[in-house]
């Protein structure tokens, strides 16, 4: 609706402008403009849909009223994903730490146990400063496993700066909850998300 | 006259009008942020709701106390005073900008009189009205004109450039349009003939709304625009020029003092709302609500004062919400427009109106 409203004022070339000389002193003094935009600010108040979605901690994430639908592509918060045996599937390969340009990957390799055919090496320690991290989603190419992704969650939210330094236990348990679909995927077919009509 | 007509006669009407710029701004100030966002497709504040009734079940909108939020936060945050600023004056300023729009509340009839009869017998008229003198609107203008003081002094006293443009233009502004403001005034007093706000309601409700004829429309109209530059509201908040002057002559104020140039420039906004509607549009009057010719205007029962209290603001909250849809509409004047405007649009035509305002009653009186 907004999007239409102003491609018909530049539409229509015909309407007198008060900086033109040759106009009448009433479309000088911008009594029209003026009664013009007072109208359309009016009809903004009583009619429009709103554009912001509010911001609701505890609604349902996957309610595009309540919660900004991210678009495709877009990188959030990292996880890690596990294997088929429910283990970490990540090799401690170094990969990703070298491909990240903010250095905030910080990982500590161990001996995989014998019984684990597929690898040599596993991670003891796996953390990611999120302070440090500047999103560009290198980790996530560079991972030769497919171990490492970045979500859609965006309101990432710690009261402390060590909260916001993601060891490997939290990122497993991010990898979970995306495994079960809770994370926000992009709303079908909008890149920014529906308008929600609703006032309050 | 024993204590409780004193108490009918002057303490219910002074606490009454108190009330008026006390509690106004409150609300007002959730309504221009409502209005705000509505107009630039937001929602505004709504989550300070009521404790324990919430919002009624969604009877209220959301948000109402948000007014109370800021004040509080307004309350205790922390007052800082630039190191070289003149503290006497960086002090007193908030309260030039807050204090003479209160006093203008004073003279504003908010209803039309009421004739109470005290315990000897006597009758005196009773407005909502804190006094009535004959220099009714000389007052309002003379104490209104301070306000430029409050706004001078403060970017004078904060030792900062940004304050003391903001300042400069804004008392420049005032001033300029002082002289409109009163040319398109003296046309209301010649056609009324009196000072008293309530006799220029009166003269109203018996002849018609004076924006109804053609001079009182014009008349109103500039009047209007001076009355936007004398409160320093968009289009003419060259005081402030938040894209130029971070916040003009406020720049350097925090705190609870920031907070009383915000209620100052609130309240002044009702006392011009209230000004035009008393001045222009009849005041309490409505059609339908005329006297009782055997009695005249002071015999009329309680609840026709209280229905014309309840006119006056209708009419009022009508300006004010022009005053806040303005803002958000009207992009700012330049410097050089708004003085182009002032002293080549406005005072050349109030001049003109007072000319043909005099030349037409003379002709209606048979003087020519």
């Amino acid at each position: 609706m907004v999007a239409a409203d102003q491609h018909s004022d530049h539409a229509s070339q015909s309407q007198p402008t008060p900086d033109d000389p040759t106009e009448s002193l009433w479309v000088q003094a911008y009594i029209p403009a003026i009664v013009k935009g007072l109208a359309n600010t009016l009809r903004r108040i009583v009619f429009s849909d709103r554009f912001t979605i509010e911001y609701d901690g505890t609604g349902d994430k996957s309610d595009p009223k309540k919660h900004y639908q991210t678009r495709e592509g877009y990188r959030g918060e990292h996880y890690l994903k596990r294997d088929e045996r429910g283990e970490v599937k990540c090799v401690a390969c170094f990969m990703c730490a070298a491909a990240c340009p903010a250095v905030c990957i910080h990982i500590e390799a161990e001996d995989a146990p014998d019984d684990w055919p597929d690898r040599d090496k596993r991670p003891k320690r796996f953390e990611i400063d999120l302070l440090r991290c500047i999103y560009c989603g290198y980790c996530e190419e560079a991972c030769p496993v497919d171990a490492i992704a970045l979500s859609k969650t965006y309101n990432i939210i710690a009261t402390t700066r060590e909260q916001k330094v993601y060891d490997m236990r939290k990122l497993l348990e991010l990898g979970d909850r995306e495994a079960k679909g809770k994370s926000i995927g992009p709303a079908e077919g909008d890149r920014r998300g529906p308008r929600p009509t609703m006032r309050g | 006259m024993s204590w409780v007509d004193y108490i009918f006669v002057y303490a219910i009407p002074l606490i009454a009008v108190l009330m008026v710029p006390m509690n106004l701004p409150v609300g007002l100030i959730y309504l221009e942020r409502r209005i705000c966002a509505f107009i630039q497709d937001r929602a505004g504040p709504n989550r300070v709701d009521f404790p324990l009734i919430g919002r009624a079940g969604g009877l209220l909108p959301g948000g109402l106390l948000q007014p109370m939020a800021d004040a509080i936060k307004l309350l205790t945050k922390e007052d800082i005073t630039p190191a070289r600023a003149d503290k006497v004056l960086f002090n007193l300023a908030p309260l030039f900008s807050l204090v003479p729009p209160f006093v203008a509340f004073a003279v504003i009839p908010f209803s039309r009189p009421y004739a109470y009869t005290d315990t000897a017998g006597a009758v005196h008229p009773v407005a909502m009205q804190a006094a009535n003198p004959e220099i009714g609107m000389l007052f309002i203008l003379a104490v209104l004109s301070l306000s430029a003081y409050g706004i001078a002094f403060g970017g004078w006293a904060s030792n900062s450039r940004y304050s003391l443009l903001g300042s400069l233009r804004a008392s420049a502004q005032m001033i300029s349009y002082e002289v409109g403001m009163g040319l398109a005034l003296l046309s209301v007093f010649m056609m009324t003939g009196a000072l008293n706000l309530q006799d220029i309601v009166t003269y109203q409700a018996e002849h018609g709304w004076y924006v109804l004829t053609l001079p009182g429309a014009l008349a109103f109209l500039m009047f209007m625009i001076c009355a936007f530059a004398e409160n320093n509201r968009l289009p003419f908040d060259m005081s402030e020029c938040e894209s130029e002057l971070v916040g003009g002559f406020h720049t350097e104020y925090s705190a609870m003092k920031f907070g009383m140039f915000f209620q100052g420039e609130y309240i002044a906004m009702t006392a011009m709302s209230a000004i035009m509607v008393a001045l222009f549009f009849g005041g309490w009057h409505i059609w339908g609500m005329e006297p009782n010719p055997a009695t005249g205007w002071a015999a009329s029962s309680l609840w026709v004062v209280l229905f014309s209290i309840a006119v006056f603001f209708g009419k009022l909250l009508v300006f004010i919400w022009l005053y806040i849809q303005v803002r958000w509409t009207l992009p700012r004047f330049r410097y050089d427009q708004l003085m182009d405007l002032g002293w080549k649009g406005v005072i050349p035509i109030s001049i003109g109106i007072l000319v043909f305002q005099a030349i037409w009653l003379a002709w209606k009186e048979g003087n020519f």
